[in-house]
């Protein structure tokens, strides 16, 4: 387990890119399953962090008792399955109303 | 070493799909060679480590590494995940059958699949049928290395999804789309039961691995605890077979299989004959010594009887092609459960893997007969088909020796054995007498409409002159998979004996090698039942033997007589059936009526119009409606304060035209484009980071 704080750097950067990816997808992409796909990306690029920080913690402090870094990825995890129940029920609703799902064609709310 | 090949195995396919999956439509030959190629190199890798186990030729034989997956144990709480990889002898072994079933397979779905050779634009889907093969056989590589149960459990789940995508392949079909529904929710019913089972294991053992669970056993730590009324042993035991119902098609979940040949054939070969059905037998074995210590083998053991028997009957009857090879599969199944429910651990083992090779080359060749005959399943417009395929014939016939138990072919060696136990069994237990009747019923119906299909589809006067002239023999790498796993089928490669009675045993040590190398794990207390079924079996051997070689004579002599030289009608025979069993037989026992009828339409609808009934009554009326009716008082009072003080005197007082000047410039930027809002957060975010020195 200490080993790990040798390969922190690797899992911030792969989270980092899981975050960026999922970014430039919610910014990029025109359908909404797109968009929503990206928050989900995003969503696990954050928690990878929380793990990696979790681990190095419990190599460098033996027998710690802490475990924020992993509940908070528990409840990412949870976050984006109910995000996606309700995201999915959205697009479903937005597309019976008017058969497309492109974000940029729901701005009935523009000013 | 062995572990890393281990792990290569189910990466190779693995990454096969995903390379499939995203560049697949644009590889030469739309990417078939590499999913073929993918699962070619586990095959090798598990013909390696099949090697190193034989070179050892020690029934201990265990290479095994295990590593924390998440760790959440605390100074006083231990509570972690393992995962890990175990090989032994009976993962070699299912690794080197599963990865030749399964490289053949996909040799043979290059040829087969050819008509949906095209863009995935006009709707053919080439790749996504090589890409789900693969993702399949990756998982189920990934459970059979597995060295604990929940990473089994996740892998058993993927086979699950798969087995829905390709079911449910030809997706503009509605039989297809619905029989890859009926598969996953039967399936899920029985999943349901062993994630319970696993839930329990894990919470009295906190542990998911193999050795801690037969160490727990072990130490009594499953007959301590008692779970809903019966021990911890009893519950976990049960739970987990019924996932085996649900996974290998048993009584009484065995409605799913044979709807699931509605999927292309060659997916019928490798889920539902070589692997995912044989999963769950797999199952079984891993947990049995639970399911000894436990007391379920009996439940087992009728289980298995019930579903070989009654499956049996159902192939008899059966004029699709594809659905009399669906029988006979769940049939034989029921003959593996048979076998592990009497005890008979390793000769169950035994007949799962001449079954499975022996059952995807009879799957492959009635694919061949229908790719010849341009996609005909019904065997009453066939016939005559053994001079126009030759090869294809050769093999079926050889694999259908083989099914029917005839010596000189692997089916002979493992189907005789588990009679042997079955009839040794119920000598300790004479109560049990039921099953002899089951197997040896069985065993004369499987020589029976075995050779009916034979006879139907290769012999006589062609039916359709049409199709007839138009079929000719396949290509080769369709018939050369046929012809390998053919080869594989005769009893000399299990047992070192050439007809398999045992007299003539040309491998010395190796004979019966499977049986040699996977004695049952050890549970205490069980030697003496052990040994004495081992002594049962012995001396019920020989007039087993003899017995079942002449129900399986009697079975083809009396389908020939029937289909082959036609001397008794076909009709004739079948109007002596009594007519109440002939309209279950044609209702499939009244299991799809009944659960659809009776258990969804009689009790889970009205059960959920309860529910919503409840919903809406309660929740709604009385709890949402009444809120807004006790806060509606206050709205009121508020609003009216709202209206003389806030909108009088304040709003109307202060507010006016510069409200609105700014209101009027700023709306623009509510443009209501999402992605334009979260644009402005991000860059917002930026700079708040870039300036946090600053500021």
């Amino acid at each position: 387990m200490a080993g790990l704080a040798t390969y922190l750097p690797a899992y911030l950067i792969f989270a980092l890119l899981l975050f960026s990816f999922g970014l430039i997808a919610a910014l990029a992409r025109r359908s909404a399953i797109g968009i929503f796909m990206g928050v989900e990306l995003m969503l696990n690029g954050a928690a990878l962090n929380f793990v990696a920080f979790q681990a190095l913690r419990k190599g460098v402090i033996a027998n710690d008792s802490w475990l924020h870094g992993h509940i908070f990825s528990l409840f990412i995890i949870v976050l984006a399955a109910i995000e996606a129940a309700v995201a999915l029920a959205i697009v479903l609703r937005v597309f019976g109303s008017r058969q497309t799902i492109d974000a940029d064609r729901a701005d009935q709310l523009r000013g | 070493m062995l572990v890393n090949l281990a792990l290569a195995i189910v990466l190779l396919p693995l990454s096969a799909y995903f390379i499939l999956t995203v560049v697949g439509d644009r590889l030469p030959r739309q990417g078939d060679w590499l999913s073929t190629g993918a699962i070619f190199g586990s095959f090798l890798c598990a013909l390696r480590i099949f090697g190193e186990m034989w070179s050892s030729f020690d029934p201990a034989w265990v290479v095994q590494k295990t590593w924390a997956w998440m760790d959440l144990s605390t100074l006083n709480v231990p509570w972690k995940l393992e995962m890990g990889v175990r090989l032994d002898n009976i993962s070699a072994t299912m690794l080197l059958m599963v990865t030749l079933c399964a490289t053949l397979i996909h040799l043979f779905s290059t040829g087969y699949m050819r008509d949906h050779h095209g863009k995935p634009e006009d709707g053919y889907r080439y790749t996504s049928f090589f890409s789900y093969l693969s993702l399949f056989t990756a998982a189920m590589l990934g459970l059979v290395i597995s060295d604990n149960f929940f990473s089994l459990f996740m892998c058993w789940e993927v086979m699950g999804l798969c087995s829905y995508l390709l079911i449910g392949f030809y997706r503009h079909k509605p039989s297809a789309a619905n029989a890859s529904l009926k598969a996953f929710m039967t399936t899920r019913v029985g999943d349901l039961g062993l994630f319970l089972g696993l839930l329990a294991m894990f919470a009295i053992l906190k542990s998911f691995r193999f050795d801690d669970v037969y160490a727990g056993i072990n130490s009594g730590a499953f007959s301590t605890e008692t779970i809903v009324g019966v021990s911890a042993a009893f519950f976990i035991g049960l739970g987990i077979f019924i996932g085996t119902v649900g996974k290998s098609a048993q009584f009484p979940l065995q409605i799913w299989l044979p709807d699931a040949m509605e999927g292309p054939t060659p997916v019928s070969a490798l889920i539902h004959a070589a692997t995912m059905v044989s999963a769950g037998i797999y199952l079984i074995i891993r947990i049995f010594p639970m399911l000894e210590y436990g007391g379920v083998l009996p439940i087992v053991a009728y289980v298995g009887g019930f579903t070989c028997f009654f499956a049996a009957i159902l192939a008899i009857k059966q004029n699709d092609i594809k659905k009399v090879l669906a029988y006979s599969t769940l049939s034989q199944l029921g003959y593996m459960v048979l076998a592990l429910g009497v005890g008979a651990y390793s000769v169950g083992f035994f007949h799962l893997i001449t079954h499975a090779v022996f059952k995807a080359c009879l799957f492959m060749a009635s694919g061949a007969v229908i790719y010849a005959m341009h996609h005909e399943q019904d065997m009453r417009h066939m016939g005559g088909l053994k001079k126009k395929l030759p090869i294809t014939f050769a093999c079926m016939l050889i694999t259908t020796l083989a099914i029917s138990g005839v010596p000189g072919f692997s089916g002979f060696a493992s189907k005789d054995l588990i009679l042997g136990n079955v009839m040794g069994y119920a000598h300790l237990h004479p109560q049990h007498y039921l099953l002899v009747f089951f197997g040896f019923a069985t065993a004369a119906m499987t020589a029976f409409y075995m050779f009916r299909l034979i006879f139907m589809t290769f012999w006589g006067e062609p039916h359709d002159h049409h199709h007839y002239d138009e079929a000719h023999e396949v290509s080769w790498n369709m018939w050369l998979p046929l012809a390998i796993l053919a080869s594989l089928s005769f009893c000399v490669v299990y047992t070192g004996s050439i007809t398999g009675l045992g007299f003539d045993k040309i491998f010395g040590s190796a004979n019966e090698w499977i049986l040699k190398l996977n004695p049952a794990p050890m549970v205490e207390g069980a030697e003496g039942s052990r040994l004495a079924l081992e002594e049962a079996a012995h001396h019920a051997h020989v007039p087993t033997m003899i017995l079942s070689i002449i129900l399986a004579g009697a079975g083809i002599l009396f389908s020939y007589l029937v289909y082959g030289s036609k001397k008794i009608s076909a009709a004739k025979l079948e109007s002596l059936w009594p007519r109440f069993v002939q309209r279950a037989i044609d209702n499939l026992y009244y299991f799809d009526a009944f659960y659809i009828k009776v258990l969804i339409k009689k009790i889970f609808l009205p059960f959920s119009d309860k529910n919503a009934k409840f919903d809406d009554a309660v929740i709604d009326r009385v709890m949402v409606d009444g809120w807004k009716d006790a806060t509606m008082v206050g709205q009121k009072a508020s609003g009216i304060f709202d209206d003389m003080v806030i909108d009088g005197v304040m709003v109307d007082g202060a507010g006016g035209a510069f409200p609105t000047a700014i209101g009027s410039s700023l709306r623009h930027l509510q443009n209501g484009k999402v992605q334009r809002y979260l644009m402005v957060a991000v860059v917002a975010l930026m700079l708040l980071f870039l300036f946090r020195g600053v500021v």
